[in-house]
């Protein structure tokens, strides 16, 4: 059924226009394939058929282009409905509205996912299916998240022109229950910044959790379908990770919340979950005070422990689920499982492309027109890529890059731990270190660039020296209109890199 | 010479052979167990006859402790003696134990510390625990963990031993907990956050510089303080410099944890099994005997270790009997399962002895039932008794026919009855002879002093003719007030044997519902000013405003009434009641309409039916009113027309509708409600039943009431014209 995704530009200035092509970020390439094939192919390999990617109008062309022709997308299995919403150049949209937006186009529980998360090689989609659907049927959880370890660079890796890396979260989770509790946002720092404030009813009904600051959010949610419902009860919420999450996460909890909500949030549970919660209710292990209503239950609580001698003197059956769990679960990816990424921010771009890098290993193109392209004294390291129709000639030495198609590197040019995209032209002597250059940039002869970034179609001046810098086109008069998109898209990009951009949202078949 | 330096260091640090020392502190340091501790310490008060400080020595002693220092204050010289007497004093024992006679000026576990560090007692890493730890954990295993991590960090200083179980331990007291954050791999504690249950702990804080340093930190709600700290010598000094210590917990732990200049750190030891516990009120005190009884603490249990050497014989059940052959019993009494009988106790025909200790020598009468008690040495107890989960000290008679209700302390030498009836949670001890008054401490003695003022409440025959007893005020909040901390009065009842506080104990999601309901009326004025959203603030703004629904409101209700229910049972004084009901009110954050519901509706109910006419019914509303009336304008706020219409409802609602003239006029005699109030009440259309929806029988009843209502006013009227007539006669005749 469906499948969103919503593209805000957040990789500044790469995604920035160039002259009145858009950039998606949906279509940014890592190690030469778009960041969306990563997901697409994910969502193919779980068996999800029905995609609705939603984009800001802007995109929606280059992407339903990708998607259609030829060379795009490998996955031919599923099915995309690309949808378009409209965006504004002054506010970022956050998945809450769009999900509110596209709410008629969902019918059935579903999977909100960014276009930008690169998943461990060896978890598959399907890990969290199915978590999801044992926990929503054995207890009737509403939504599993998913977060990774959260790389951090070490200090000077990255230059800070690029843009400051958004603080990690820290959330609290229950390691027994997989169950998240817990997840700190800016308005509880605004609030309280000196404390953590937890509620004592969550401590006392998850006794042993963890809370930890090392892992960051995928972005990726399992939902069920009544989730979308409260989400329209809630019309002021944006964000799905800043508010509509640590909300939901307290549903479960805090009481009165779940009476307001709880009708709301647990109405398809039953339905799907019948035939196991009769079988659960049966079984012998649990307590019998577990399909009681919640005022006797209180009241065999307030029984005194101390007079039940026979049992355990621990009162195993005081936390005994009652009806619909509600909380959100949570699958946490550990730090060896592999390279996980979003890839919101420029270094995490830079990142994502070397862990590609270092797995492939290069060979000289067998095709022979494109062999002819590279000249045989051109120096090019296993551990880069180069595209299809990209000239490269003599003396040039590549290493650790990754370099687009239809690009030509002059003579004598130096390319060393680089991303350089479709299109970019390279005059003889020129020296990149570290550098990501955007589709059509254009280098002149012996320049000097070191840790810098450009914007699609910048223009780097001959023998110009130039380190640690973002290089934006500063043509006033000729894109004073581009000038706005990309203030406002900066402003995204500081604001809520982690709100970023694109959310893609598939529903899962029952 | 090199070398020299080297080894002595290594002796100082690896010397496996050093003595092992440990201090008790065998004061409690507050007067939960009184009066049961007027006369002895409560570390020699017997759980399963042995006494407390026994325990601790024989835990210790498992511990492989060569040296204890056992620090006493109260009755020190009883303690002396009891340390003399122990097993542990006799030669060969391998333990050397030395009481240490504190200054009757050491008010907190912190002074008894300093006392410890200007004696210079302890040489090297100690154990510190309490005189009332009953404890199977190999707490050398800890001593030598703590060891093993002071060689590659002198900072770490103490090492608390915690205990894994549920929040819902019936040794984890409510009244006083913690969370603890340890660091998931070291478990260094990180913070420690003290839970009360009164006024209670709703938030947990923690500080967010914790993750700065340890990324991963677990949060623990599922451990038991036992007070077991593996201590370096530092610590004892270290409370020297900071005078203000008090609390190991809340003020050392607290404050070596957050200091920024000490750059200590104190570790938990998390056991994951064995047994350990303090008896540190009441209710723990219920707590640990049934886990002797049902053998939680292996070894240490009574018919294997028992720390006083008398040897029982444990038959299926759990049930233990004096080994001897002393015991008695009757052929047709019964023995429930968890109970222990001490040598030569005598049990009579018919009588049940269930999940209870009996110490030594005493005699049980005839068909008494003694259930989930506590009876000391020596204790007589007549016929036809009915005791219930309480604590009776040695020495006492209760004469036949009694009835001694959950929650009882009775002190030593105490005798009641014949026919006492003794209410719940009474604290009940002899009264006071002249000489013993003398060499009682000073505290003691402002206690009694208490006592002998509101002795004349006794005489009325609760405690039975023959009684030489007196019965101790109940605390009030407001004399309490200055209390603060874990030992406030409402946190104490946390802490009360028989007490599950059900009344204050509001369920966590209770409390947090209210706290929600703020949240989420924070949330709808959000909405508000969320344009777009109008339709969500629509569908939102009911079930935010304050009416709570069906299952929470019956919950408060209920609460309500059981509140009020102690309060006419033990007989509160109106502004006692008062407190309570307001306290409630904060905790369950509802409308004040609400409470004046519950009130009038208790009120009312609390009214007999008679049957012999109106003059007796009207003399039992009378009765009623005057004594609780006032109450309904003590709860917070006073809206008299809301009282009249809430008590309209409550009549039409009940079977006392007859009552609601009477009820009314009562209120109007008392001056709870005024003539222009019932006429207010009379003018509102609701209380004519209009725009109520309720079935049809109700409506009808609310016209009666209003009926009702309408000639009580045409009385005024009456009334005022009597009067106006008479004024006007008067002016006709001039």
């Amino acid at each position: 059924m469906n499948f969103m995704l919503n593209v805000l530009p957040s990789l500044v200035p790469l995604t920035s226009n160039d002259g009145d092509e858009a950039c998606p970020k949906a279509l940014l390439p890592i190690a030469n394939k778009p960041v969306i094939d990563y997901t697409l192919s994910w969502l193919d390999k779980s068996g999800i058929k029905d995609v609705l990617l939603i984009c800001p109008s802007s995109h929606r062309a280059a992407i339903s282009h990708y998607l259609h022709s030829d060379s795009g997308a490998p996955s031919t299995s599923l099915s995309i409905d690309v949808q378009a919403f409209d965006e504004s150049p002054e506010s970022a949209v956050g998945a809450c509205t769009l999900l509110r937006q596209f709410s008629s186009r969902i019918t059935t529980d579903f999977v909100l996912l960014p276009c930008d998360f690169i998943p461990p090689p060896n978890l598959t989609l399907c890990t969290l299916l199915d978590k999801f659907r044992t926990d929503s049927v054995a207890d009737g959880a509403i939504a599993t998240s998913c977060w990774f370890t959260a790389t951090r660079p070490e200090k000077g890796a990255v230059p800070e022109e690029w843009g400051v890396l958004s603080p990690p979260t820290s959330i609290v989770w229950d390691k027994a229950s997989n169950t998240l509790l817990y997840v700190d946002t800016p308005d509880d720092v605004d609030r309280n910044g000196e404390d953590f404030e937890l509620r004592m009813s969550m401590l006392s009904r998850y006794p042993r959790t963890t809370m930890s600051l090392s892992y960051q959010d995928s972005h990726v949610y399992v939902c069920k379908h009544s989730v979308l419902d409260a989400l329209q009860q809630k019309g002021h919420f944006d964000s799905f990770k800043e508010e509509f999450l640590p909300w939901l996460c307290k549903v479960q909890y805090q009481r009165t919340k779940r009476e307001k909500y709880g009708q709301v949030l647990s109405t398809i549970t039953n339905n799907s979950g019948s035939s196991q919660s009769i079988a659960l209710r049966h079984s012998t292990l649990k307590a019998k005070e577990r399909n009681a209503s919640r005022p006797q239950r209180k009241a065999a609580q307030a029984v005194d422990p101390v007079q039940d001698t026979t049992n355990s003197p621990v009162d195993s059956d005081a936390e005994e689920e009652e009806q619909a769990s509600l909380r959100v679960g949570v699958v946490v990816i550990p730090s060896d499982a592999g390279f996980t990424a979003r890839v919101n921010t420029l270094p995490a771009y830079l990142e994502a492309n070397r862990h590609f890098l270092s797995q492939t290993s290069y060979s000289l193109p067998t095709d022979p027109v494109n062999r002819a392209l590279i000249d045989p004294k051109a120096q090019i390291s296993a551990d880069s890529m180069v595209a299809a129709s990209t000239k490269v000639e003599e003396r040039t030495n590549i290493k650790k890059s990754v370099i687009g198609k239809h690009c030509v590197i002059s003579r004598n040019v130096k390319v060393v731990g680089c991303v350089i995209l479709d299109h970019c032209i390279i005059a003889e002597g020129a020296k990149l270190e570290g550098c990501i250059l955007g589709k059509n940039t254009k280098v002149g002869a012996k320049a000097e660039l070191t840790r810098c970034v450009t914007q699609a179609g910048y223009e780097v001046d001959a023998g110009e020296t130039v380190k640690n810098e973002k290089l934006e086109i500063s043509d006033w008069t000729a894109a004073s209109q581009e000038e706005s998109t990309e203030d406002g898209s900066e402003g995204d990009s500081e604001e809520g890199s982690e709100e970023d951009g694109s959310e893609e949202q598939s529903s899962e078949e029952d | 010479m090199p070398p020299k330096p080297a080894t002595t260091k290594e002796n100082l640090i690896g010397d496996d052979d050093e003595v092992l020392q440990a201090v008790i502190l065998a004061d409690s340091f507050n007067k939960r167990f009184k009066p049961l501790t007027t006369q002895k310490p409560r570390c020699l008060l017997p759980i399963c006859n042995a006494p407390l400080l026994d325990w601790t020595l024989e835990s210790l002693a498992l511990a492989g402790v060569q040296e204890i220092f056992v620090i006493c204050r109260s009755h020190p010289e009883q303690v002396k003696a009891a340390i003399k007497q122990s097993k542990w004093s006799k030669p060969g024992s391998g333990i050397k134990i030395v009481p240490i006679m504190t200054a009757k000026e050491t008010f907190s576990p912190g002074d008894a510390l300093r006392d410890v560090y200007t004696r210079g007692l302890v040489t090297s890493d100690f154990v510190l625990v309490m005189g009332d730890l009953v404890s199977n954990i190999r707490i050398d295993e800890v001593v030598r963990a703590h060891k093993e991590r002071r060689k590659t960090n002198k900072d770490a200083i103490m090492t608390m031993v915690v205990k894994e179980s549920s929040p819902y331990h019936r040794t984890r007291s409510k009244g006083d907990s913690a969370v603890f954050v340890l660091d998931s791999e070291t478990s260094e504690c990180l913070h420690y956050e003290p839970v009360m249950g009164h006024p209670r702990t709703n938030v947990a804080h923690i500080p967010r510089e914790i993750l700065a340093e340890h990324p991963n930190v677990e949060i623990r709600n599922d451990l038991i303080d036992c007070s077991i700290d593996v201590c370096s010598v530092e610590v004892p000094s270290l409370f020297q410099d900071n005078f203000d210590y008090l609390d190991i917990r809340r003020d050392f732990v607290h404050g070596i944890l957050t200091s920024d200049l000490l750059m200590k750190s104190i570790h938990c030891y998390v056991a994951k099994d064995g047994y350990a516990a303090r008896v540190q009120d009441t209710r723990s005190y219920d707590a640990v005997s049934k886990d002797i009884l049902s053998r939680w603490t292996f070894p240490l249990v009574p018919d294997d270790h028992h720390p006083s050497d008398q040897a029982y014989e444990l038959r299926r059940g759990n049930k233990y009997l004096a080994k001897d052959h002393t015991v008695s019993l009757a052929r047709t009494c019964k023995i429930g399962n968890n109970s222990l009988i001490g040598a030569s106790s005598q049990i009579s025909d018919g009588v049940q002895v269930l999940s209870s200790v009996v110490g030594r020598n005493c005699t049980i009468g005839p068909r008494t039932v003694v259930s989930d008690a506590y009876i000391f040495d020596g204790t007589t107890i007549g016929a036809d008794c009915v005791i219930t989960r309480s604590i009776i000290g040695a020495g006492v008679s209760v004469k036949d026919n009694s009835v001694v209700e959950r929650g009882c302390l009775i002190g030593d030498g105490v005798v009641i009855g014949p026919d006492a009836k003794i209410i719940p949670f009474s604290r009940i001890s002899k009264a006071p002879d002249e000489d013993e008054e003398s060499d009682d401490d000073e505290e003691s003695d402002s206690d009694l002093e208490e006592l002998e003022e509101d002795e004349e409440n006794n005489v009325a025959g609760k405690l039975g003719v023959g009684s030489n007893a007196i019965l101790w005020p109940k605390a009030a909040p407001q004399e309490d007030e200055d209390e603060e901390g874990v030992d406030n009065f409402e946190n104490l009842r946390f802490m009360r044997i028989g007490d599950d506080a059900s009344d204050i104990d509001i369920s966590d999601a209770g409390t947090v519902s209210s706290d929600g309901s703020d949240e989420s009326s924070d949330e709808d004025s959000d909405a508000d000013t969320d344009a777009e959203s109008a339709a969500t603030t629509a569908a939102s703004m009911p079930s935010g405003t304050p009416i709570p629904t069906t299952p929470f409101d019956a919950e408060f209700r209920n609460e309500v009434n059981q509140s009020l229910e102690r309060a006419f049972a033990e007989g509160h004084s109106v502004d006692n009641a008062a407190v309570e009901l307001k306290t409630l009110r904060m905790a369950s954050n509802v409308s004040l309409s609400r409470v004046r519901e519950g009130v009038v509706a208790a009120i009312v109910d609390r009214i007999k039916l008679v049957n012999t006419g109106p003059a007796a019914q009207r003399a039992e509303i009378a009765a009623v009113v005057n004594r609780w009336g006032e109450l309904i304008n003590k709860i917070g706020g006073v809206d008299a027309v809301e009282t009249i219409t809430v008590l309209q409802t409550h009549c039409a609602q009940s079977e006392r509708l007859p009552l609601f003239g009477q009820v009314l006029a009562a209120l109007y005699q008392d001056d709870i409600v005024e003539e222009d109030d019932i006429r207010a009440w009379h003018r509102l259309p609701a209380s004519q039943g209009e725009g109520v929806n309720g079935s049809v029988e109700e409506v009808t009843n609310l016209k009666k009431c209003w009926a009702v209502g309408a000639r009580m006013i045409q009385q005024f009227d009456e009334q005022a014209s009597d009067e106006e007539d008479e004024g006007s006669s008067e002016e006709e005749s001039d």
